[in-house]
């Protein structure tokens, strides 16, 4: 068996319940105390798996049911209360794909200032920029030195996609960006992960299409009120997800 | 230590570093013609008007070194440096908070980032110094002197001053919603308790110590020492050292700071 990629062990973040979480100084000066309640609640706790090089895993469970925050763990964007993730090589995230965008650079500009971000170096972008340009499509291309802002949402995702799909980066995450492009794209999006997956990356996705999901997972781990319920092949796990939906239906 | 660390991670990764610099630069200065001249246009133009107000209003020129206006140039320029780079790290987390929630670098780099291109802002904003010192040379009413040498020591510190106060308040606002409006009154307050439009020697004794103990105080002290003559107004070596010493232990505490309240912030932004 080869080294885990991500190792997770023992995992538990916490969170407030109360959305006050937030002081102000307003308040602690005339309340004398801060105001907002200490109830807190645990978005996931003793979640324990490990994923090897080349593995495609689904998440799979209901909302608010600690999906996106193991992603956000694993992206190393969030950091755990409980136990340790361990992850070996770098992570191409595609969350917030167009939050490193500036609105009043061009799409040119912002094609080497979003690679930069992810560590790329610029004759390396240089070298892949066609290829990323092609990828995000003609519209983009046309647009490609005129100001970020005046993009389509559908062009910014695309363009963020482009990039951030090109990091040559081991591990790639998803998070629901999928949902996003018209039909064209999306097909194309599918054909960029099956390229990544056949490249022996290892692909971490969160996702609520039992489609998508089925597509590229082979083994998927099913979160239920942020507990590992199982961790098993996708089958199993959509099975039993299934399962409880009926149950409390 | 953990500011060994911080440092490591950091260097690691530079060339990030380098575009978010490259990248705010780029948006100061290559959006609008009028760039350059805003930045510099600021602090001219409050020098202008304390000078207006103190020599021909107040009839004080003598609050300052000779030539006063130079005096009051040097001293606005740092401190525009200074109170920009604390407004703009007070939202440095939140105003960023989409990068920060998708790229995986280590935090502090929102920090440094916003020292590093107001402190490049500052440097490019030299020249208009340098010219007003050309000026007041050549009329015979400025003379430099081999303080000079501490100006660029100066520079460097105030930047350690800054990293420090920078790690502090990026994840209190976070974390404490009208901070922001906080640091804005604070700044204003400190503006005038800052011997930036008045000497350091002029600060009346029991009182002097603690302006002190702001170590924009020594760092201005430093800044000014090569410009201007000190026999009226000696430098105050105090303050110097007293500025050297906070500001580096500013900048302790910042990173500690920062690394208690990094996991909070995360679940916040």
């Amino acid at each position: 068996m080869t080294e885990p990629v991500i190792s997770v062990e023992g995992l538990g973040v916490e969170f407030y319940r109360s959305r006050r979480r937030r002081l102000s100084v307003r308040e602690m000066l005339f309340r004398g105390s801060s105001g907002t309640s200490k109830e807190t609640f645990w978005a996931l706790r003793d979640v324990s798996f490990d994923i090897h090089p080349g593995e495609a895993v689904g998440v799979v469970g209901g909302n608010g049911g600690g999906k996106s925050t193991l992603l956000k763990m694993i992206a190393g964007v969030l950091l755990p209360d409980e136990g340790t993730v361990t992850v070996n090589g770098g992570v191409a995230p595609l969350i917030e794909l167009t939050g490193g965008f500036v609105g009043d650079l061009t799409a040119r500009d912002n094609v080497y200032l979003l690679a930069g971000l992810h560590g790329v170096s610029k004759e390396a972008v240089d070298e892949r920029f066609d290829e990323i340009v092609a990828f995000a499509g003609p519209q983009v291309k046309a647009g490609l030195d005129t100001p970020y802002r005046h993009f389509s949402s559908g062009m910014k995702v695309r363009l963020g996609f482009a990039v951030v799909t090109t990091l040559d980066e081991p591990i790639v995450l998803v998070d629901e960006v999928l949902a996003v492009g018209d039909k064209a794209f999306r097909e194309k999006c599918y054909k960029r992960m099956e390229d990544l997956l056949s490249d022996g990356r290892t692909l971490f996705l969160v996702s609520h299409s039992e489609r998508d999901l089925r597509r590229f997972g082979d083994r998927a781990l099913y979160l239920r009120h942020g507990r590992l319920a199982v961790d098993g092949s996708m089958d199993e796990v959509l099975d039993q997800y299934n399962a409880d939906l009926e149950r409390n239906a | 230590m953990e500011l060994v660390r911080t440092t490591q991670r950091l260097w690691g990764r530079r060339s990030v570093l380098a575009t978010l610099v490259v990248r705010d630069l780029r948006i100061r200065y290559a959006q609008s013609v009028l760039g350059y001249v805003w930045t510099v246009l600021d602090p001219l133009l409050m020098s202008l008007i304390y000078f207006v107000v103190f020599v021909y209003i107040f009839k004080r020129g003598d609050l300052g070194h000779q030539p006063y206006f130079l005096f009051l140039i040097v001293g606005l320029l740092a401190w525009q440096w200074f109170s920009t780079v604390l407004t703009d790290t007070s939202r440095a987390l939140t105003g960023e908070a989409k990068l920060v929630r998708s790229t995986n670098l280590p935090r502090e780099i929102w920090v440094v980032r916003v020292v590093l291109s107001k402190g490049v802002e500052y440097l490019l904003s030299l020249p208009v110094l340098l010219a007003f010192l050309l000026f007041y040379l050549v009329r015979g009413e400025a003379q430099l002197n081999a303080w000079l040498l501490l100006f660029p020591v100066a520079v460097a510190l105030q930047a350690v001053a800054l990293l420090g106060f920078g790690l502090v308040l990026a994840p209190l606002t976070v974390l404490v919603t009208d901070m922001q409006r906080v640091v804005r009154i604070v700044l204003r307050m400190l503006f005038y308790a800052t011997p930036v439009i008045y000497a350091t020697h002029l600060v009346p004794a029991p009182y002097d110590k603690i302006t002190w103990l702001n170590p924009m105080t020594g760092i201005l002290e430093m800044m000014r020492a090569g410009f201007f003559e000190h026999d009226r107004l000696p430098i105050v070596w105090g303050s110097v050292v007293t500025a050297v010493v906070v500001s580096f232990v500013m900048l302790l505490v910042g990173v500690a700071v920062f690394r208690r309240l990094e996991r909070a912030v995360l679940k916040e932004i």
